[in-house]
């Protein structure tokens, strides 16, 4: 265990190493740099590589035959690099290989601005890429909840043998603040000997590793995969309930946004309004009891705060209040900031106005 | 006297290439080379998109198939992992010239440790006998149907040409196999590479002139003279680079 | 106590290397902090902003609207900025460069020539320490001696001459940030 004060993306390239991650493949894109920038030196020092790729296609790709190897492999980018890396992931979704994706959201569409946003939430957890395959999406709020979930990402990619993407603002991308760094996990490639290409551990078998199927065989692995998520949503959802026992108003935000919101919400409450959040932290599989089960008797009212316009986390909220209380939305967009008075007053608004 | 049987690097199978079709036939080279270095439980063949992808099903040993133009990506991914592993590639022509352009420039740029295997056949057979950036002009396609014409679309990459000016590759050479002379040579020429690669050098292209019967529509007899009267005089075959004979 | 600085100006004047010391200084004392750099998106002589919060409970928000405390180190930094000082706050404007009347009547004004301050002393380089001196001088958010311990750390190795110009400028900077105490 180790302290210290660092920035968010180096917070997270230091996760990824501890947590055995030893080929990581990226092409520059604001505002993400200081993750290949980082792992450039210091994947060398524990044995792994770092290759600045061509492109972000080629960097996805290198990673796909990283991981085909049993290596813990990971790729990080922002919004428009995502877009060009979506062939690869798909086809990391189909070879059955485990890997970390690392997105730095900036604001979008198109190249956007280089600002924060939380502007790739349908594309993060609907369509990564072609064809109907799902990762489970981790969103941290805290640099401690990133390095976290970085370190025992692989745990699942390899488990699952699916990648997993890691969705961060570039709020808390570029933020410093203090971190408890665990130890470097012992590697031992057991997880992946069975079918990777590696031969280590005494093996001698080969491999076939394949982005392509029969369609009876591809059809199973697709029946495998619906299994997988519907596991995922029994023993994987992550979530911060905050002081929804009793609460009128319930917010849903994630990240940086959560972050703000939960500073509003401790003034209303100072103020006596009864408002609490529900945050997501594993946006795939999405926490759908935390909502489903909610006291739609008592709660008047449903506040989704994104960092982006309009909200895109809406539609998973709705289908599980079921039209049992009115969702309103609230952000900013574009690159421009949420902040505490902004959201203090947007939350305020609803539920002054509902008293 | 040497006994003619099925390398054991190919399953014991049919390749599912048409008849005729000298994508068997450069499979078989490098499988016989792979067999000879002894190298079968050792090597990683990387597949690409399009007719070379066949070789996933019929190769014996650890094999991977990647997205279209991408397997100089995938294959730097593994090399860099399993440095001691004999890591190809085996890629078709608009696999390798067109859509991996960016690939396959850029791995031979870093000189990866691995070796590119590229059959040109001057057309997309997969798909159904499309225009590649191989296609010869005046060549019938289902894509260019009165033949191509440089004016609107350029004119065929040479790779081997293109490759052998960067200064990373260290052996880059051309063979015709539509000989038994250019077979042998290219056997040579594969193993060379091959040889290079586990010796540490540095990345090898190997360029293997191939025909489709299917798509260019002749029998596979008419495709080897074919290719000495059209493909030959524009891709001439040769070694293009090899920092071994320069040294 | 909860404290947000926000320190503003273009890029080559030490903000983020001022606001990222004042935080280092802050966990130095086992305060928690953050630092969040706003850059615009030239690489060089862009503008430059960041926010430096510290407090002695976890920081739920990084991101707040008003600050407490504003650095002003030129005069587009300070018409965008000073807005987003609460009242009762500290606005520090770097009058080498700001020479326009300050308007805000409701917060405490330090006028630090910062650029004069550090050429005097020696250096360019050394007015984001002016800058931590003022605020030193002003608040009890970071204290002196913690804050002088990290500039020995940092200049151990070099010539005994930077430690000492490093020194004057935070002296000179307290000085002036005492004044509004």
């Amino acid at each position: 265990m180790e302290k210290r004060f660092m920035k968010g993306c180096e917070a997270i390239a230091e996760a990824a190493v501890r947590g055995g991650c030893r080929f990581f493949a990226g092409y520059p894109i604001t505002p993400q740099n200081e993750i290949p920038e980082y792992l450039s030196w210091r994947l060398p020092e524990v044995g792994g590589a770092f290759v600045q790729g061509e492109s972000e296609v080629a960097s996805i790709n290198m990673v796909y035959g990283a991981a085909a190897t049993g290596t813990r492999a990971m790729t990080s980018s922002s919004g428009p690099g995502i877009s060009l890396k979506a062939e690869g992931i798909s086809y990391l979704a189909s070879a059955q290989l485990p890997a970390v994706i690392v997105n730095i959201s900036r604001g979008g569409p198109g190249l956007g601005s280089i600002q924060p946003a939380q502007s790739d939430y349908l594309q993060a957890t609907k369509a990564l890429g072609h064809g109907g395959f799902r990762t489970m999406v981790f969103a941290p709020a805290t640099l401690q909840e990133a390095v976290d979930l970085t370190y025992n990402a692989w745990e699942y990619a390899e488990r699952d043998r699916n990648p997993v993407l890691i969705l961060m603002d570039g709020c808390l991308g570029a933020i410093m603040e203090e971190v408890v760094l665990p130890e470097p996990k012992e590697l031992n490639y057991q997880n992946t000997e069975d079918w990777d290409l590696s031969k280590r551990n005494g093996r001698t078998d080969s491999h076939m590793i394949t982005p392509i199927l029969p369609e009876a065989a591809l059809e199973m692995l697709n029946k495998f995969k619906g299994m997988s998520y519907k596991m995922w949503e029994m023993t994987d959802v992550k979530v911060e309930e905050y002081m929804v026992e009793d609460a009128e108003y319930v917010v849903v935000a994630y990240g940086i946004a959560a972050r703000v919101a939960k500073e509003a919400i401790n003034t209303l409450r100072e103020e006596g309004h009864k408002v609490g959040m529900v945050r997501p932290i594993t946006l795939y599989p999405f926490p759908k009891a935390s909502l489903d089960n909610l006291d739609y008797t008592r709660v008047k009212g449903i506040i989704d705060i994104e960092l982006t316009i309009p909200a895109q986390m809406r539609d998973d909220i709705e289908l599980q209040v079921k039209g049992r209380c009115p969702v309103h939305e609230y952000g900013r967009s574009g690159g421009m900031l949420l902040d505490d008075e902004g959201v203090y007053n947007a939350i305020a608004e609803i539920v002054k106005g509902g008293e | 006297m040497p006994e003619y049987k099925r390398p054991k690097s190919l399953m014991p199978m049919a390749t599912g290439y048409c008849p005729g079709c000298m994508h068997a036939l450069a499979t078989r080279l490098v499988a016989d080379v792979i067999d000879e270095l002894n190298q079968k439980d050792n090597a990683i063949n990387v597949v690409s998109v399009g007719c070379s992808a066949l070789n996933l099903y019929s190769w014996a040993g650890d094999v991977i198939g990647s997205a279209h133009g991408r397997a100089p990506a995938v294959a730097t991914g593994i090399k860099r992992s399993m440095p001691d592993r004999l890591v190809f590639t085996y890629q078709g022509d608009g696999d390798l010239a067109a859509i991996g352009l960016a690939e396959i420039m850029s791995a031979a740029n870093r000189g990866e440790n691995f070796t590119v295997v590229f059959a040109n056949n001057q057309t997309y057979g997969m798909t159904g006998g499309q225009m590649a950036p191989t296609t010869l002009i005046g060549q019938r396609t289902t894509t260019t149907r009165f033949g191509r014409d440089a004016a609107t679309t350029g004119y065929p990459l040479q790779m081997c040409e293109l490759i052998s000016v960067l200064k990373a590759p260290v052996f880059v050479a051309r063979y015709a196999l539509n000989s038994p002379k250019g077979v042998m040579d290219a056997k040579k020429g594969i193993k060379k590479a091959f040889q290079m690669q586990l010796e540490g050098k540095g990345f090898t292209f190997v360029e293997l002139l191939t025909n489709c019967p299917t798509n260019w529509g002749m029998s596979p007899l008419d495709t080897l003279e074919y290719m000495n009267t059209n493909t030959i005089p524009y891709f001439k075959p040769g070694i293009y680079k090899d920092e071994e004979a320069d040294a | 106590m909860k404290k947000s600085f926000v320190f503003s100006g273009s890029g080559g004047q030490g903000i983020m290397s001022a606001g990222m010391m004042l935080a280092h200084a802050a966990i130095d004392m086992e305060k928690h902090a953050t630092f969040l750099p706003e850059y615009g998106p030239e690489q060089r002589g862009g503008s430059a902003k960041c926010t430096v919060i510290i407090s002695d409970d976890e920081i739920i928000s990084p991101l707040t609207k008003k600050c407490d405390n504003l650095v002003a180190m030129n005069e587009q930094a300070y018409n965008k900025f000073q807005d987003s000082i609460k009242e009762g706050g500290i606005l520090v404007v770097n009058s080498s460069r700001i020479t326009k009347p300050i308007e805000r009547e409701d917060v405490k004004v330090i006028s630090v020539p910062v650029d004069d301050i550090a050429l005097e002393v020696g250096n360019i380089k050394v007015a984001n320490i002016v800058i931590i001196g003022a605020l030193i001088g002003a608040t009890d958010i970071v204290s002196k001696d913690i804050f002088v311990a990290s500039l020995e750390e940092k200049f151990k190795t070099k010539k005994p001459e930077i430690l000492e110009m490093n020194m004057k400028a935070l002296e000179k900077g307290i000085a002036f940030g005492e004044q509004v105490k």
